[in-house]
Order: C-alpha cells, then structure tokens, then sequence
C-alpha cells in the first residue's frame, strides 16, 4: 500500500495521498486561500477542479501559475502561492485595493487628470502588475514530434468513443481518438443519472472502436486546431511534449465546461463546480469543508460537511444527488435566481433574495456545462448563443459538419445527444472528401 | 472583501465593469472584451464568456451578434519549450495565396448605429483605425467641417487592435525619426488631452545585431539618430546584459540602445480619438460597409454604403493594408499589399524586463506589457502575400525557437493568446500620402507597413494641417504618383 507523503506549502509540510493532484492535498489540508487576484487582490482558490477556469494557480518546484487542480502531488514538491508581494497570501496587504476601491478601479480613467498623477499610477500598475515571477530555471526546447491521421477525434467521451468507432468502421485504420485525461469516458465517468449507465456504454463503444483500427491516445490535449490546406492541424500537448498532428477530418467531441454565476462572492475560495467537486471526491477521496489539519494522524470530522447546492434544473438535482452519494449533507439546492451573496472566506454562508441565510461548509454551483466551442471557433466554425443552455453549442447541419468543411462536431460540443450525433458526425467525417483530394 | 459580483475571476472584472462599458458603447463582445479585459486571463474565457453574454443578452446585444469572441490558440497555457521543439517540417504551412472566403452577409449588420448616415459631409474618412480616428480628430479640433468615419467592424478590428504596442523613435530615414518623435510626445500628453490612459512605459527598445551586417546598419542608424538629438547609443554585449540580464549574450555581437523609446497599450488611443472626436461633432459609424464610391468629371462626389449614400467633397482612404480594394472602386490601383504578422501574448509575469528588444536579422521581437505578459512577434521569410489574419502553429514553433534561445529563461513560460494581423507593405517600406492622381478630393493615409500606429499621432495632425491649407512637403514626396515616376524613399529599419 502506498504510503502518504509531504509537499511543502509556503515552506510547511502538507500531507498528501498518492494520486492526489496538488489540489487535493491542499484542499484535504484545508488550505482554501490558492492565491491573490490578479487586481484587487481577492482571495482565490480553486473553481473548476478540471483544468478550465484560472483560479487554482501556483508556483510549483519554481514554474510560475501551473494548475493546481491537474498537476499530480509528489513527495519533497514545493509549492507557493503566487501574487501576495510581502508573501503572506492569507493577509495579503495589497488586498486594500478592493476594499479602496469597492466599485472596482477603472484602469482607462484613473489619474488622467495629470501628467504627474499619470506617472505615478504607471509606476504602481507596473509593479503590481502580473502573477508569477520568472522561472527558477530555464528549460531547454523539449522535442517535439509530427504525425498524420486521416481522422482525429477530440474527447473519449461517450460522443467522442461513438465517432470512432463509426469512423473506424469506415475507414479501417487511421483513426485517432484523442483525449485529455488520464482515462476514457469523459462526462460518463460521473454516473450522474443512475438510472443511465453511461461508463458501461462508453466502454462498450469503445471496445469496438478500438477492434476496428481506431487508436486512442490518453493524457493527449489539444491545445490548438489549426485550418491548414483544407486540413486540421493539431497541437497535441502529451506528457512528453508537443505532437503537431496533420489530419484530414476533425471531430470536436470535447463536452463541456463548468460555469460559475455571476453573484456577489461567487469568486471567493469556497465556492466550487459541482462535478469538480464529485470528481475530486471520487478520484482523490477529498472532501471540502475541513479545517486546516496539520501533518500526523487524521482528526475524524463530527458529521458531513454540508454543501448548500446552487443551479438551474436536472443538473442540480442530479448532482446534489451525486454529491450526496459523494459523503456532503446537502443543506439545500437553491434555484440561481434565488442567491444574492456568498459570505465568508472560506464561504460559509450563502445569503438568498429572500433574506434567508444558509449557514454551509461550501457552495457548489450546478449549471449545465457550457458546450466547449473553443477549439471548433478558434478554426472558424460557427457558434451561437443559446440562453436556455446558458453557452455557445457549434452549428452543425444534420451531418454534423460544422461551417468549416473539415471539422465535424458532436455531443456537448453542439447540444446534441452524445452518442447518437457522435456516430453521425464520426461517419461524416470518414466519408468526408474535399476539393483538395 | 468588497461586494463584487465578479465575471471574470482571471482579470477581476465584475457585473459592473460589464454594464459600465456597454454604456460607453462597447456593445459587441469583441469590444466588451478589450474594453474590460474580460476573458484575457489565463483561462481565456472558459470560464467568463458566458457568464458575459447572459449580461450582454439581457441589456439587448442584437441576437446575431450573440456569439462568442474569437477563441485564441493556445486553448490551454502552454510552455515556451514545447512549441521550441515542435520538427519545423511537421508544421510547414501553406503555401498557396490566402484566398478569402467568399463574401460575408451583405446585410447591414445589426450592431451599427440605428440612426442614418447623414446625406452629406465635408469629409468622409474610410477606415476607423487610428489614422483615421487621428485624423478625424484633428479635423474636428481644426473646425474643419462635418467630419464623418466609417468602419467596417468593431473599432479595433484592424492592425490597430492587433499590433505589438511598440512605440521607437529608432528608425532610419529622418522623415519617420520626426513623425515618431511627434508622436511619442503627443503620447505623453494624451491622457489629459483624451481623458484615457495609453499606459506609455519607456523601458526603451534594445536591438540586437547577429553578425557585421547588421551592426554596421545599427552604427550608421545611431549616428542618424544623433544628427536627431535622439540618446541612440551602440552598446556591447555585456553592457546589453545590465539592461537585460536575462539574454544569451553568445547570440549577439551588439546592440543599439535608446531609453526613450516604449510600449504602449493600443486600444485606448482608438477610443480616446474616436471619443475625443465625437465630442467635437465628428460621427464615428463602426459596422458599415463602404460598396462604392461615385466619382464624376474626375471628381470624389459621394460614398455608398450598406446604410445609404454620402456625399462628400473629400474622401479620405485610412485602410491599412486593404487600401486597395477601396481605391478600386474609384478605378484607382495601389500598389500596398498585405502581409499577415502574427503575435502571441504570455501568461502574465511580475515586472523583470524593461525594453522591447528586437534582434533585427531574424525579425523577432518582443516587450512585456503593463499586464506583464511576454508580447512579440516574429516575421517570416516565406508568408505568402494576402489578407490572411489567421493564427498558425509554424509562427508559434518559429517564435518560440528564436525566444527561448536569445533568453533561455523563459523556456518554462507558458503561452496564452496568439493573433494575427496585417502588414500594410508597400514597394519601397514609405507612405503613400496626398492626392491621387487623376480622381480629385481623393486622398491617401495608408502604406505604413507595420508602425502607422506609432507614426499615427503626428500624421493626423500634418494630414489635417494639409489639408486645412498648410504647406507639408510629405504630401508631396510620398504621393502614389511616386511608383509611376521611379522615386521610391526606402524604409530599412522595418522588423520583420
């Protein structure tokens, strides 16, 4: 059995579990303060706990603003939090800026008056500007590698594993599933609706999608799609480096992002996504709510801490369940409309419109993810508001081609269901010929 | 904690910040987002864009512009040296000519002014880019008549929005040195005169000379810059390093190195003209098109667009590098071409670099922002010709290499946002300024390959004094007469 080890935090000992990320550790320790906002110096700690928002980040063995929330723990690891300039993020001085400043500082209109005054507001934007400081070390260009696919598929969720297998069915090799985590599954792997297996169906696809030729590539993210000659080109981010991966045909499959809400406090440390909250507790076994414990035997806590749970229709419900099953005492699920404030830091209370205060160990806050259109726009899909769903779904026709001939889109991605447009979208794009052969 | 209901948690911009801006104008969510920042942060919007569009939804944004603003690669913060090792074959780019997709929606779009155009102006100025907005102003201030600008997108849209910020005085023919000079001093003022701050840090600009070509070329510049009365001076390597100590003094042989020069925050200087401008009864109109010009008797009568017809005794062609395509419609050819050049903006970093430095043989660049952000850029040797502001994967690979190997201590540092934008390049690197031939009351202000912005301040005040009546001889030496005649002034210390 695996044994606990430390990381340091500012120069004190944190325990942490193998296969926790740095997150885990700090948040299993009660350590909730990640870090200063970047302007008025508002205490901040982790949102998403996937890799999306930019709340959670830290110096890490001396690399400025890596995210917590991905980056895996390891014995002797230092850690630092970032942007407290006399270095006690907890009673960051420099947070006098938000409390001077309570209806925000307009940076365009400040100190416009002089010339002097200019000058002087030059002097302290510039020194308090930025989040981390240089590297401790340099490092050298880290090799690199090209490849070709005839179809890349982005995302091994249920829609992501159902394109393949259409696509490899197809077509019989070239096939290239690529995905970010360290596993398939994508959404699925939440089980959120118990009464809709999704891990199992996912699984199933994938099985025959891999008999079939299609080759699926784990810890793989795509950090750039590229419209080159009528083709995608891909920046595949491994562990090893970069991969420039040329392929014919795209399929964006990559789901959703969480989504906070725009609240008074809503982006004070103690306010999480609800399915970041589910997959920490599932992968790394924490749960928020603890006091800050110091290394040695654990302190059995009185009770479960409580969640009060804040969202908008199935996906509150289905997640206050998922979170309950989890090990939180769900304290209540209020409907968005309904929250005026979070208080406290860590949140301790979320006060409502009716004037009710709910006393809680946390907030999490259950939207629908929004559809991750950020890699079929950046290559000139089309991508529309839909105030329903609260995001951007990619326009695709019936075939699941989006406005860019080469690029397909299924599940979150378009608001469409997973496996159903993933099979369409991924036989389209095997099918897919273009005027350039 | 004061009570702010934040959007954006990267940049700290709240419900309020996005009120506040849609109530100054900035309507559409490309100007939202530059206007406050939202979605600039290390997340780049994941997080924030819808959280902002609920807001923008609700206070009326025309549906069809309810879409989201154009994601930038890299999607998720990415090091300087994974994009270093990327096989420079694996990332070959396309050849062939950029050809631009087949006409957009020839509708009028539904975030311009509700308000018509008027039927006629004294002055109608093509383009909303700095120039022009500079330009305009300077009418308006001048009393110059009515004063119309048309736009064809956002302000900020153009190579206004989208360049490095660099503001130098360094450059190697005198009539630039004193436009830049002018400029820059305007700068310095225009906070008081505008009312919005341009954030002009003079951290200097450091070039570097790889090999006797080039420090030879940074010698006979210095000594130009001299007959100036600019502080240019020629430093060595290891008196480049007190300045930067952070460079790889083995890569370069020597430097030219003035203090006075700067960066600058782009944006502001469009808005305060603009705003500055409306205030003095010019009318800016973004979102229009421009689909003609009537010319009669070899005469600039009126200009048509997607909202109605204009009249007007002098028109006013502030494009950039689509000059042409406007010109054409008077039947007049120009010879600017456009060149993509792509940028790409850091995470942001506490203060440690003070100057742009540029190496001038491989045309990289780059300074860090008042937000602490690494920006450069890099030219390439084969970018093809044309209207092309994609980003690319070969630009990154390229610009990474050349970055991590001047100052290797950034290697570690991840990369948040790449853009391109255009070049507006002309045959000989000059203006092209003044009259055109054979079509009265048609003027040109374009052809400023890749620093009109810089030069902007100064030529809106001579082009405005110009065309009040005063005597300036670069309307004369600068005309596009000059191409057909074989006079060509040539620009060499042009990055890129």
């Amino acid at each position: 059995m695996p044994e606990p080890f430390l990381i340091h935090v500012d120069g004190e000992p944190v325990e942490a579990q193998p296969g926790d990320t740095v997150a885990a550790s700090l948040l299993r320790a009660g350590i909730t303060t990640f870090t200063r906002s970047i302007k008025y110096h508002r205490p901040r700690g982790p949102f998403c706990l996937e890799g999306s928002c930019g709340q959670c980040l830290l110096r890490v063995d001396g690399v400025p603003s890596v995210q917590a929330c991905r980056a895996k723990a390891a014995p002797g690891m230092r850690c630092e939090r970032q942007n407290a300039p006399l270095g006690n993020v907890e009673n960051d001085v420099f947070r006098a800026v938000d409390i001077v400043f309570p209806g925000g500082l307009d940076h365009h209109h400040i100190a416009t008056f002089s010339r002097t005054a200019g000058l002087l507001a030059l002097e302290v934007a510039r020194r308090l500007a930025g989040l981390g400081e240089l590297p401790d070390t340099a490092s050298p260009a880290r090799p690199g590698k090209a490849q070709t696919a005839r179809v890349a598929i982005i995302g091994a969720g249920l829609a992501g594993l159902a394109a393949a297998r259409a696509a490899a069915f197809a077509l019989g090799e070239g096939v290239v599933v690529l995905e970010r985590e360290a596993a398939p599954g994508g959404s699925a792997l939440l089980n959120l609706d118990p009464a809709r297996p999704g891990s199992a169906q996912s699984f199933e696809s994938l099985r025959a999608a891999l008999g079939a030729g299609a080759r699926l590539v784990c810890d793989a993210e795509v950090v750039g799609l590229y419209p080159d000659e009528g083709k995608g080109l891909l920046a595949v981010r491994g562990p090893d480096g970069l991969t420039a991966l040329r392929a014919e045909r795209v399929v964006v499959a990559c789901g959703g992002t969480s989504q906070p809400l725009p609240f008074v406090g809503v982006d004070r440390p103690g306010v999480y996504a609800a399915r970041g909250l589910i997959k920490l507790s599932r992968r790394c076994g924490v749960l928020i709510g603890a006091p800050r414990v110091r290394p040695g035997p654990a302190v059995p806590r009185e009770g479960a801490p409580k969640l009060a749970v804040v969202g908008e229709g199935r996906e509150l419900e289905l997640c206050s369940e998922a979170l309950r099953r989890c090990g939180y005492e769900i304290c209540a699920q209020v409907p968005a409309p309904l929250v005026r404030r979070a208080r406290g830091n860590p949140v301790r209370a979320l006060d409502l419109i009716d004037g009710q205060r709910l006393r809680c160990d946390g907030v999490a806050i259950a939207l629908p993810p929004a559809p991750q259109h950020e890699l079929a726009t950046s290559a000139g899909a089309k991508a529309r508001w839909d105030a329903s769903l609260g995001g951007f779904p990619v326009e695709v026709d019936e075939r699941g081609q989006t406005s860019v001939p080469w690029l397909f889109a299924a599940g979150s991605v378009a608001n469409l269901p997973p496996i159903e447009s993933g099979r369409v979208a991924g036989a389209a794009a095997a099918a897919f010929e273009d005027d350039h052969g | 904690m004061a009570d702010k209901a934040i959007v954006c948690a990267c940049e700290d911009v709240s419900v309020h910040d996005i009120e506040a801006a849609m109530a100054r104008g900035h309507r559409d969510i490309e100007s939202v987002k530059r206007y406050t920042g939202l979605g600039t942060g290390p997340c780049q919007g994941k997080s924030c864009l819808a959280g902002c569009m609920r807001i923008c939804a609700k206070a009326g944004l025309p549906e069809s512009a309810q879409v989201p603003f154009r994601a930038r690669p890299p999607l998720q913060p990415t090091p300087l040296a994974d994009y270093a090792g990327l096989p420079l074959d694996g990332v070959e780019s396309f050849r062939a000519p950029f050809v631009p997709a087949p006409g957009r929606d020839p509708a009028p779009s539904e975030l311009a002014p509700r308000e018509p155009l008027p039927e006629r102006a004294d002055t109608v100025i093509i383009g909303g880019g700095i120039m022009g907005l500079a330009l305009a102003w300077n009418l308006a201030r001048s009393g110059a008549g009515k004063v119309l600008v048309i736009e064809r997108d956002y302000l900020c849209a153009g190579a206004s929005g989208r360049n490095g910020g660099g503001v130098r005085a360094q450059w190697t023919t005198p009539t630039l040195i004193e436009l830049a000079k002018e400029s820059i001093e305007f700068m310095k003022g225009f906070a008081q005169q505008l009312g919005i701050n341009v954030w002009l840090r003079k951290g200097g600009y450091l070039f570097l000379a790889h090999d006797d070509e080039t420090a030879r070329r940074l010698e006979d510049s210095a000594a130009l810059h001299r007959l100036h009365a600019l502080s240019t001076r020629i430093l060595s390597p290891r008196e480049a390093l007190q300045i930067v100590p952070e460079l790889d003094e083995r890569r370069f042989i020597s430097a030219s190195w003035n203090p006075d020069d700067g960066v600058v925050f782009p944006w502001p200087f469009v808005w305060g003209y603009a705003d500055g401008a409306r205030k003095l009864g010019a009318q800016i109109e973004p979102f229009t098109r421009v689909l003609g010009l009537d010319v009669e008797g070899g005469r600039v009568t009126a200009v048509r667009t997607d909202r109605g017809r204009v009249q007007a005794g002098r028109v006013v062609i502030a494009c950039g590098a689509w000059s042409p395509e406007i010109a054409k419609f008077a039947g007049v050819e120009m010879p600017n071409r456009p060149y993509r050049h792509e940028i790409v903006s850091s995470e942001p970093l506490k203060p440690f670099l003070g100057p742009l430095v540029s190496m001038l043989g491989t045309g990289l660049y780059f300074s860090q922002s008042m937000r602490g952000e690494i920006v450069g850029g890099m030219g390439d040797p084969d970018e093809p010709q044309g209207a092309n502001q994609a980003s690319s994967l070969r630009f990154l690979a390229r610009y990474a290499r050349a970055l991590t190997g001047i100052m290797p201590a950034v290697g570690h540092v991840k990369l948040l946002r790449q853009w391109g934008g255009l070049y507006d390049l002309t045959p000989d690197g000059s203006p092209i300024l003044g009259e055109t031939p054979g079509v009265a009351g048609l003027l040109q202000m374009s052809g400023f390959v890749g620093h009109g912005f810089m030069m902007a301040p100064a030529m809106g005040r001579r082009m405005a004094a110009w065309m009040g009546g005063a005597r300036d001889e670069i309307f004369e030496r600068f005309t596009l007469r000059r191409f057909a005649e074989g006079r060509l002034e040539r620009e060499t210390m042009i990055i890129g």
